[in-house]
């Protein structure tokens, strides 16, 4: 009897070992492929949701890799062929970037998650619309829905007698050249990233063309050779270089130029809302204030990013639970302010904000329309194009004329 | 009691030894060259399951459409032409020099030598903070020594952008060449240096006539290296310009690079490399049949 308890007590401690082994063989590994974020919050932000998820759900275990823009870009492009790629992957949305995998046939559609899950009963409507813009269904979930305006230093405003912030362009024009009166560069870039000064291009071209041409310019369909706004608008942007941006930038960074805005030695700078974020981390909230850039359309310079779930995947449930997490009111208000000012998810609640957040939330509040980046609208051939004309236009290599054609003539060669 | 005993012909020998490196080469050395000249005539975006079929469209594209292949290419040749004359050539001084019994030699060969074990990646970030126009090193000491008009935005300004990223590349390259060139110093026989000086020549008949000569081979050598390194330039001008500004400090390399892993476009990155391909076996051809017919010679 002895005997028989013994054996029974050791088979039982073998079948649990086994049950934990088969548990631990079945537990599913999700391969998450994202940006090393500049906002060191996004980064510790990740981590912490990972661990979370993973503790709530021990049956699924969370790799992530994290690259830069371009390294992240090449490595998915590598990636393609193989079966060794990410589950999830993070790209910005848009037909440009997002586009050319989805078109491509790398993300898979997530139709049936977004009914099981109802993500768009808790997504922002604008965040989430971007998912419907490819076909064959309804690609990935926004990660960061972003808008992009001017800040400005207060102290400099004041000095060059800036009481008034510019509701048109020519009112952004000629505080610009107040400042410059008071000896005070107006804004910064740093050109060695090139989508920074191409921020300036983006933002010139809607206030010079409008809404619609400024569609059609970055879809192709109206020639930049002979339309007289794109001509206007690297005439434009010649005059910011050569006159209110501070000089040299050519030769800097996004990061170096971010510091010299820090400084005091420009008065404005080009950024997204997360850099209320890098203020705060600063300790300089008080210093800034912001507003977007007046174009005279109704429409706010943003952009999404977006989580995508790979064709390759087999595990497309697992990621949908993990997106799901992220997407969760829970999630999404304990790590506001993390990846953005403003959250995806509509449920969100926004108290004791910053006042710079408030801002930013009452920009949201007021655009329902958006226009996008650049380099996220145009092909990538094409961007490295559009990057190297504004380049030579800010460097005064070449003519504003000739940069319409120079463009013109290489999206005609594509 | 006998003995296993291997009985293989020499020659059969030498191809059993000679297979695994045979392999390896094969595979990771011709397999992808001979692919990177069939990509060349195809379109590939790198994502799609298939390369389609586009006869020579890349070569056409790369040669008369592509606003910076040109210019990649013309950097990559003057690149090449200053890069194997003015680091050897300051290679060559500092070897003649530190070939002398001076005090402290050993230390300043390690000095000297030091930059060639830095990554070039991380030549590359230390150059770019000493160049940063507002808080760099060169700008610093023009505006404490009161040249303000002489400071510049070094890797910004497109007349001199190349030329800054190669003042890295010297710093970085000397060293190297400086071993070739002592390590040749050091087999000129003394005895005819001896025999020179007692016949009358003096410090640069000894070098023109003796040392020279005697030095042709590592010359040859390190001519023939710095040129195939110089055409394959890469990393140093990636990490301190990326290109720019506006492509203008691009090289074939980082052209062909970019075109295939960040556009996407892999048929014109093969074509750009098909070209840069040309080009180095234009030199390695002859240098190859030289070092043969050296050989062949000295048996």
């Amino acid at each position: 009897m002895r005997m028989r308890n013994a054996l029974a007590a050791t088979l039982s401690v073998l079948a649990i070992t086994a049950g934990l082994g088969l548990n631990s063989a079945a537990a599913e590994e999700l391969k998450i492929w994202t940006l090393s974020f500049d906002n060191e919050s996004a980064n510790v932000a990740w981590q912490k949701i990972i661990k979370e998820f993973e503790t709530a759900n021990p049956d699924i275990t969370i790799s992530l890799e994290n690259r830069s823009v371009d390294e992240h870009k090449a490595a998915l492009r590598v990636a393609a062929q193989s079966s060794q790629g990410p589950d999830i992957f993070f790209m910005w949305a848009g037909l440009g970037l997002g586009g050319e995998f989805v078109n491509a046939g790398l993300s898979q559609p997530l139709d049936k998650y977004y009914d099981a899950y109802g993500w768009d009963k808790r997504l922002v409507g604008t965040a989430g619309s971007f998912s419907k813009i490819y076909e064959g269904g309804r690609h990935g979930v926004p990660y960061t829905f972003h808008g992009e305006g001017i800040y400005y230093n207060k102290a400099l405003f004041e000095k060059a007698g800036i009481t008034q912030l510019p509701a048109t362009y020519d009112e952004l024009k000629a505080n610009a050249a107040k400042l410059k009166e008071a000896g005070i560069p107006a804004m910064t870039f740093g050109g060695t990233v090139n989508w920074h000064l191409m921020r300036l291009m983006d933002v010139i071209l809607e206030a010079k063309c409008g809404a619609e041409k400024h569609d059609a310019l970055m879809a192709m369909k109206v020639d930049w050779s002979t339309d007289a706004c794109a001509t206007a608008s690297f005439q434009e942007l010649n005059d910011w270089s050569q006159n209110y941006i501070l000089s040299p930038f050519m030769g800097i960074d996004n990061s170096q130029s971010f510091n010299l805005f820090l400084a005091g030695r420009a008065a404005m700078m080009l950024e997204g809302d997360w850099l209320v974020s890098q203020l705060r981390n600063e300790n300089r909230l008080a210093d800034f204030d912001l507003f977007p850039f007046p174009t005279g359309t109704d429409r706010l310079y943003g952009f999404a990013e977006y989580l995508y779930v790979s064709s390759k995947s087999g595990k497309a449930d697992a990621a949908a639970k993990f997106l799901d997490y992220m997407l969760s009111d829970t999630v999404q208000q304990d790590n506001l302010g993390a990846f953005g000012s403003i959250s995806i998810n509509s449920n969100v609640k926004y108290e004791k904000i910053d006042p710079l957040d408030q801002k930013w939330m009452d920009i949201f509040g007021k655009y329902t329309k958006i226009y996008m980046n650049g380099d996220q609208a145009f092909p990538l051939d094409v961007t490295t194009e559009y990057f190297r004309v504004i380049n030579e236009v800010a460097s005064g290599n070449i003519k504003p004329d000739a940069a319409g054609k120079a463009m013109q003539s290489f999206i005609a060669n594509r | 009691m006998s003995k296993a005993r291997l009985s293989l012909r020499p020659s059969t020998q030498g191809y059993v030894l000679l297979a695994p490196a045979l392999i390896v080469y094969l595979l990771f050395a011709v397999y992808p060259m001979i692919d990177v000249i069939r990509m060349s005539f195809s379109a590939w975006n790198g994502l799609s399951p298939k390369a389609k079929f586009v006869g020579v469209a890349n070569y056409r594209a790369i040669l008369t459409q592509d606003p910076v292949f040109w210019g990649a290419l013309w950097n990559t040749l003057i690149w090449t032409a200053t890069a194997v004359i003015v680091p050897n050539l300051i290679a060559f001084g500092v070897a003649l020099a530190l070939n002398q019994n001076i005090p402290g030699r050993s230390s300043l060969r390690i000095i000297f030598y030091l930059p060639v074990i830095i990554a070039s990646i991380a030549v590359a970030t230390i150059w770019k903070w000493m160049y940063d126009p507002f808080f760099g090193l060169f700008n610093g000491l023009l505006t404490s020594w009161g040249l303000t008009g002489l400071i510049m935005d070094w890797l910004g300004d497109k007349r001199i952008a190349l030329w800054s990223v190669f003042v890295a590349h010297v710093w970085q390259s000397v060293g190297f060449s400086m071993v070739l060139f002592l390590a040749g110093l050091q087999s000129v026989s003394t005895t005819l240096i001896e025999a020179a000086r007692i016949d009358g020549a003096g410090r640069w008949g000894v070098f023109r006539y003796v040392m020279l000569p005697a030095l042709v081979p590592t010359i040859t050598v390190v001519f023939v290296l710095s040129l195939i390194n110089s055409l394959k330039a890469f990393d140093i001008v990636y990490g301190m310009t990326g290109g720019g500004p506006a492509q203008s400090t691009q090289m074939l390399a980082m052209w062909a690079y970019t075109q295939s892993m960040q556009l996407g476009v892999f048929g014109r990155g093969a074509a750009v490399s098909v070209v840069l391909l040309m080009i180095t076996l234009v030199v390695v051809i002859p240098y190859m049949r030289w070092m043969f017919k050296r050989e062949d010679m000295g048996r």
